[in-house]
């Protein structure tokens, strides 16, 4: 039962007020709304559609314009001061899409450069951006990405990585000067940084950091610099995590699960196949199962995917290979609920919780399933079939996916 | 200081160079070789590599006029030879580099010293015997290491050549020796063969206006691939229209040199050196030479190990390098290209190896030697540095000691294939020609450096 | 299972002139004539550690050949060399009756297992960046390397910038989690390059950078450690005022840029310079004494041979191509003499590969310096092996076969100065990293094993694409890819990169 946006009750034996709207859900069955741990929608299209070349890889041209960069000093691709819960825009039309899918929630998280900037926990629903937000500042994005060219700090990775290490040894340093100045004015004024100033906020909200980490290299060197940072980290992509699923455990780090699994192009060059990568593609469907075996928390995220039925779509495959369902709907509710740190409110169906549902006429994880309403903040949508002229959702196309490597969130 | 050393190329053996041959080659007793004015000499009592038969342990080589005179256990030493005491020393034919582009470039990052690759897609009026720049340090430098003769090549070299990427047909390979007074004198046949780098299709690559590297969608570099092939064909189909008009005696229509240029590749006079590499590059080319019906011979030919079949059933001979290399991707073998030459060999293909570069020239036993560590019998692998890419090129006067045949021989200290041997003399056309050269200058200069007075 | 080697490491603070360096770690004696030498003491009870290389022509390098000899090794150490070794029950046995065994090859130079770019080349001065970061144990060419001899290598970021990034030294574990790829102990360095690369001489950049001049190259290098003392000092002014007692100080800035540099002049990384032509070596040099810090190596170094004396004096050591050259202007004077010459003079002088390929060989390279120059075996051997150690001061546990080094080895099936020497196992820490026999033995499993994913990928992406259509016009070309591919690879769990 539902009053006011929250769940009031819950059971076999609940009794009914008699100003409530009743919905006979016989044959149907309810479950919490489900949370996309990771995506842009929501936010403006210039910036979601940027082909977010996490990792590494030429930048679109439709991001603000280059200045040179020489080196850190220059705070390459760094706006970490771009809150998602500022930039919302509730028309947009995959919010609905997302919804009728049976997506209530999503961590919404802005992408495009090294420090892109602050996720937000948002609902699907609502009529002014402000309506939406759930929790404003929950993760500090981070990706390793590179210039694109010759010229511009960073060119490569690890130019990329010392990048970063220097922005957190210069907040540290911000946030003791300027202690020690504000006591002591006498004393040399800290020069301001937007960037250390705002990152040095978001460390001590102890916002989430949030490190890529698709294959096992680059899991190791999340694993590790998490470690050298001192941060509150959560790796993200983890397609790779079937190999290494023991180190994530020992790690303790959370993690963000790409479910928009690698494969082989269509008409792809043969030759240029590896068995790596065909290694890869065939086994990153078991991360999950391999992960929950090994006492990981997880959380899935949709990736670049565009349409939200290929989320269950791809889901189902992780538990055609071995995953429990159980532990899939976890990774979709309960669990990225308590890695965002809004579990009081969100991810399961229990009193005080919000009341964010999903109804649906079978199992959902069920390609024949159809979902007949969602609940966000208590308000219903009634979910229309589409006609199935949908396009196939897949990831755009770009040199990152042709190999099969990096992924995107 | 001068960074453009060049060497004349000599056949005298000056005073300096003979003292160079005592410090190197310290054989106590030995009377230094002299130049013989009458151009007769006889090498005596080395082991013989005659490579068109068994070894002579121990035998004479009479170089007269030119060419070899006589070779055998028993030749008598003529009176009026210059004598030359083989005695543990070995004798082979000189080496035959048959794709390199030494003579065509100095300074490979240097733009005004490479003619390697003119411009635009075919060039089969182009001959690398006019570029051949005979005082370059290559050419001494190369010969030091036993090389008598190169075929020097013009064009993209399947990637190795100078220049961009865009040339098809690069021009005329022209054999030439390794010692001469200018190109006239060193040319061996200007028109050896017809370069040809078969188009790729690349869905990578480097865009220098941005500086970026450029993702082509498969499908879409197909298409472009298939555009050159066709433009290819269409080439050598209006070649040989323009034979036929020739031949006929038809004096009515303009004279085309491009299309002249290939009258002899598609009538089967000269052959057409393909450069090709990956499996897929190699059928198709295969497929192409079938159909235009040329004399063809395969270059580079990396992954050619698996395609031994066609290659046998066409009896297409195959010039392997650079042997030294990466296999062609991650999953092949890692020692696909050693490995290759054997593999080639045992389907019955006929080999010869190439350094398919300048500078490495000399790396040419080097290429043969691995090959032989990775299953090649040492025998294939001395023709395959000798005489085989000769008779590929229907050059039938070098490659092996024979009566008759050009004097082209190198005497070493060992095994010709050895990285330790040192080269002894050096014969070309029957000369004795100098070991000199720049980077020995350099070494007897620095080595003759005071040392400073220690504390 | 990898032995651990935590144990402490004793710097090489030593520096270089002398070309004969006794390793200070050396328990037993090794004759010409050998007698069984007696085991580590201490050693476990343990045999599963335990490896017998039976029977082989054992190159030592600091102490001659011995023919049919054994080589013991317990706990990825060297235990034992000679004639009468035995293995103890339960040993793993190799017989390398007419083989040869010798050190594992050292590559001075190299810029494999790095994961993205080699070089930050927007800033002239990239110190900040550092291989460690990005180093990948899954490079294929690492794979390569070790079929080639090559156990270690000294990696490198690349020559953009007058000051590059920081480096280190690696064994190649292919596979192993990455950080057990980094030497125990070996000091760090930093790669500095000087002449036509950092002058973006040979190609057009999109921006022009200072320097463009080797003139300006020096005052780069100068600059960078002029702001490198002013740190120090004032990170010394800080810590003096705070160890004092005095308080509410704001401390410096930690500027990663300046730290390896300050390393660089308390002696704690090493410097690694590319360099080609005499001047702009003497030019390092004379820089080096300006700010009081050494040059650890010159790196390619092609006219070293120029300037061996000085180098000598500076205690620097020269890692050099062998017979590369005429590839630009700077490289032109350079002559396949030069490792040998430089030997002559007293400069320890290694042969490396900066090239996937070339490293592939290095034994080959090192036997040049036999016909250019003249060295004699042992001479040649050392510029692959005891001499690039030196270079990276970890010839206390590698470089030769003696007691108590660690076991990394090569066993060739001839003379490894042979251009027909084929490599046949590579060990490293007792463990064996390559074996042509069962790499050749597992091809076609691998080939099976591509092909089936090949084509469950192709099926799951219906419809499966037009039959032989991708690459030309006929049918069998489909066919003859099914028969012939034969994927490469080592065993790697999990594939990926």
């Amino acid at each position: 039962m539902l009053k006011d946006g929250i769940i009031a009750a819950v059971g076999t034996n609940v009794s009914v007020p008699r100003e409530a709207a009743i919905i006979d859900g016989t044959g149907l069955t309810v479950y919490p709304g489900l949370i996309d741990a990771g995506t842009a929608v929501g936010l403006p299209a210039a910036e979601a559609e940027q082909p977010a070349a996490r990792g590494r890889g030429p930048r679109s041209a439709s991001a603000a314009p280059q200045k040179i960069s020489l080196g850190p000093q220059d705070r390459p691709q760094t706006t970490p001061w771009n809150i998602a819960a500022n930039d919302l825009n509730p028309a947009d039309p995959r919010v609905e899409k997302w919804r009728g899918a049976g997506f209530t929630t999503a961590l919404v998280q802005p992408t495009g450069g090294i420090f892109p900037g602050q996720g937000s926990v948002v609902a699907f629903g609502g009529d002014r951006p402000g309506e939406m937000v759930v929790a404003p500042r929950v993760t500090l994005g981070i990706a390793f990405d590179t210039s694109g060219n010759f010229a511009n700090f960073p060119t490569s990775l690890m130019g990329s990585i010392a990048y970063v290490r220097q922005v957190f040894i210069d907040t540290r340093w911000y946030q003791d000067a300027e202690t020690i100045y504000n006591a002591n004015h006498q004393l040399e004024r800290p020069p301001y940084d937007r960037t250390e100033a705002v990152v040095g906020e978001a460390l001590n909200h102890h916002e989430l950091v949030l490190l890529p980490a698709n294959e096992k290299l680059s899991i190791y060197r999340a694993i590790r610099l998490a470690n050298e940072w001192q941060i509150n980290a959560a790796i993200y992509g983890v397609q790779q995590g079937y190999a290494m699923a023991n180190e994530i455990a020992a790690s303790k780090l959370p993690v963000f699960v790409n479910v928009n699994w690698p494969k082989m192009e269509k008409g792809a060059d043969e030759d240029q196949i590896t068995l790596r990568q065909l290694r890869f593609w065939d086994r990153a469907p078991s991360t999950p199962s391999a992960l929950s075996k090994a006492g990981v928390t997880y959380a899935f995220y949709s990736g670049a995917l565009s349409d939200p039925k290929e989320i269950l779509k791809n889901v189902k495959k992780a538990i055609d290979a071995g995953l429990a369902p159980d532990a899939a709907l976890k990774a979709m509710t309960i669990t990225p609920a308590q890695i965002l740190g809004v579990a009081d409110r969100l991810g399961s169906i229990q009193q005080g919780k919000i009341a964010n549902l999903v109804v649906a006429d079978g199992d959902i994880f069920t390609e024949k399933t159809k979902i007949k309403d969602v609940f966000v903040d208590g308000k219903r949508y009634q979910i229309h079939e589409e006609p199935s002229s949908a396009a196939p959702g897949g990831p755009t196309a770009s040199p990152a996916d042709a190999t099969g490597g990096e992924a995107q969130p | 200081m001068s960074r453009f050393l060049s060497n004349r190329v000599s056949h005298k053996i000056a005073a300096s160079a003979v003292a160079s041959f005592l410090l190197l080659f310290a054989f106590p007793g030995d009377a230094p070789a002299q130049n013989a004015a009458n151009g007769v000499y006889a090498i005596r009592g080395a082991e013989i590599f005659t490579i068109s038969g068994a070894p002579i342990e121990h035998g004479v080589v009479v170089i007269r006029d030119g060419k070899i005179a006589a070779v055998g256990a028993d030749v008598p030493v003529p009176a009026d030879a210059q004598v030359i005491d083989g005695s543990g020393l070995q004798v082979y034919p000189g080496m035959f580099d048959p794709v390199t582009q030494i003579g065509l470039e100095e300074v490979e990052a240097v733009r005004a010293t490479e003619d390697t690759n003119e411009t635009g897609e075919f060039n089969p009026d182009v001959t690398a015997a006019t570029a051949f720049n005979a005082d370059s340090s290559h050419v001494d430098v190369t010969r030091a290491a036993g090389i008598t003769e190169v075929l020097t090549v013009p064009g993209a070299l399947g990637g190795f050549g100078g220049g961009g990427s865009n040339s098809v047909i690069g021009g005329n390979a022209s054999a030439v020796n390794l010692g001469g007074w200018n190109i006239n004198d060193m040319a061996i046949k200007r028109h050896a063969a017809m370069e040809l780098t078969w188009p790729s299709i690349s869905t990578g690559s480097f865009d220098l206006t941005t500086f970026t590297f450029r993702q082509l969608p498969f499908d879409q570099a197909k298409k472009q691939y298939q555009a050159k092939v066709d433009a290819l064909s269409d080439l050598f189909d209006q070649a040989r229209h323009y034979a036929t008009a020739m031949k006929g005696g038809a004096t009515d229509f303009p004279r085309n040199l491009k299309l002249e240029a290939l009258v002899p590749v598609v009538e089967g006079n000269e052959p057409l050196l393909v450069v090709a590499f990956s499996e897929r590059d190699i059928r198709n080319a295969v497929d192409f030479c079938e159909k235009q019906k040329v004399r063809m011979i395969l270059g580079g030919a990396t992954e050619a190990w698996k395609t031994t079949d066609l290659l046998k059933k066409d009896d297409i001979p195959v010039i392997v390098g650079p042997i030294l290399s990466i296999p062609q991707t991650d999953d092949d073998p890692y020692d696909a290209a050693y490995a290759m030459p054997a593999q080639l060999h045992e389907a019955g293909i006929k080999i010869a190896f190439a350094s398919f570069n300048t500078s490495f020239s000399r790396r040419l036993p080097q290429y043969a030697g691995t090959a032989v560590g990775y299953g090649l019998p040492r025998d294939e692998a001395l023709k395959a540095v000798t005489v085989n890419a000769a008779q590929m090129l229907g050059l039938g006067d070098i490659g092996t000691i024979e009566p008759g045949k050009v004097a082209n021989v190198v005497v070493t200290d060992g095994d010709l294939l050895e990285l330790r041997t040192h080269v002894k003399y050096l014969f070309i056309k029957g000369q004795m020609t100098s070991l000199d050269n720049k980077q020995l200058d350099l070494y007897q200069r620095y080595s003759h450096r005071p040392k400073p007075a220690r504390d | 299972m990898i032995a651990k080697t935590n144990t402490k490491i004793v710097t090489n603070t030593c520096t270089m002139p002398n070309a004969h360096r006794s390793p200070a770690l050396c328990i037993g004696l090794i004759l010409l004539a050998a007698i069984a030498i007696v085991a580590l003491p201490g050693a476990a009870q343990d045999q599963a550690n335990v490896t017998l290389i039976k029977n082989a022509t054992v190159i030592t390098i600091t102490h001659g050949r011995i023919e049919h000899a054994s080589v013991l090794i317990r706990d990825g150490k060297i235990a034992a060399i000679g004639t009468d070794v035995q293995a103890p029950a339960g040993a793993k046995v190799i017989d390398a009756s007419g083989m040869y065994v010798m050190p594992g090859i050292v590559d001075c130079h190299t810029h494999i297992a790095v994961d993205g770019d080699v070089n930050e080349g927007s800033t002239s001065v990239s110190s900040m960046v550092n291989i460690k970061d990005v180093l990948n144990p899954y490079d294929v060419n690492m794979y390569h390397e070790l079929a080639g001899g090559v156990v270690i290598g000294n990696v490198l970021h690349g020559s953009a910038n007058p000051i590059g990034g920081q480096t280190i030294v690696i064994k190649f574990k292919y596979g192993a989690p990455p950080d057990e790829l980094p030497f125990p102990g070996a000091l760090p360095g930093i790669k500095f390059a000087l002449g036509e690369n950092v002058k973006h001489s040979n190609f057009g950049g999109p921006v022009p950078r200072y320097p463009e001049t080797r003139m300006g190259v020096e005052e780069t290098i100068r600059d960078a450690f002029t702001r490198a003392k002013e740190y120090q000092k004032a990170w010394a002014d800080y810590n003096r005022r705070k160890a004092a007692g005095e308080q509410n100080l704001i401390p410096p800035r930690r500027d990663l840029q300046l730290d390896p540099l300050v390393e660089v002049l308390e002696g704690k990384r090493y410097i690694h310079c590319h360099s080609y032509v005499s001047d702009e070596i003497l030019m390092l040099i004379r820089v080096a004494n300006e700010f009081g810090f050494k040059v650890r190596t010159f790196q390619h170094v092609l006219e070293g041979y120029k300037v061996a004396d000085e180098m000598v004096q500076e205690g620097a050591g020269g890692s050099t191509f062998s017979d590369w050259w005429a590839y630009k202007m700077e490289a032109y004077e350079a002559i396949p003499y030069n490792a040998a010459l430089m030997t002559r003079r007293g400069v320890i002088v290694s042969v490396n590969s900066d090239d996937p390929e070339e490293a592939r060989h290095l034994n080959q390279e090192a036997a040049k310096s036999m016909r250019y120059g003249d060295l004699t075996e042992n001479e040649a051997l050392r510029l692959v092996t005891l001499n690039p150690a030196i270079q990276l001061g970890i010839d206390n546990h590698v470089g030769s076969i003696e007691v108590g080094k660690d076991a990394d080895l090569v066993i060739y099936d001839h003379d490894p100065l042979s251009v027909y020497a084929v490599v046949q196992k590579t060990i490293i820490d007792g463990n064996v990293y390559f074996d042509r026999a069962q790499d050749i033995a597992g091809r076609a499993a691998l080939a099976k094993e591509k092909q089936e994913l090949l084509d469950k990928q192709k099926n799951a992406n219906k419809p499966a694409p037009k039959a032989g259509s991708e690459t030309e016009q006929k049918p069998k070309e489909s066919k003859a890819k099914k028969h012939r591919k034969t994927p490469e690879f080592a065993e790697l769990v999990g594939g990926g990169r």
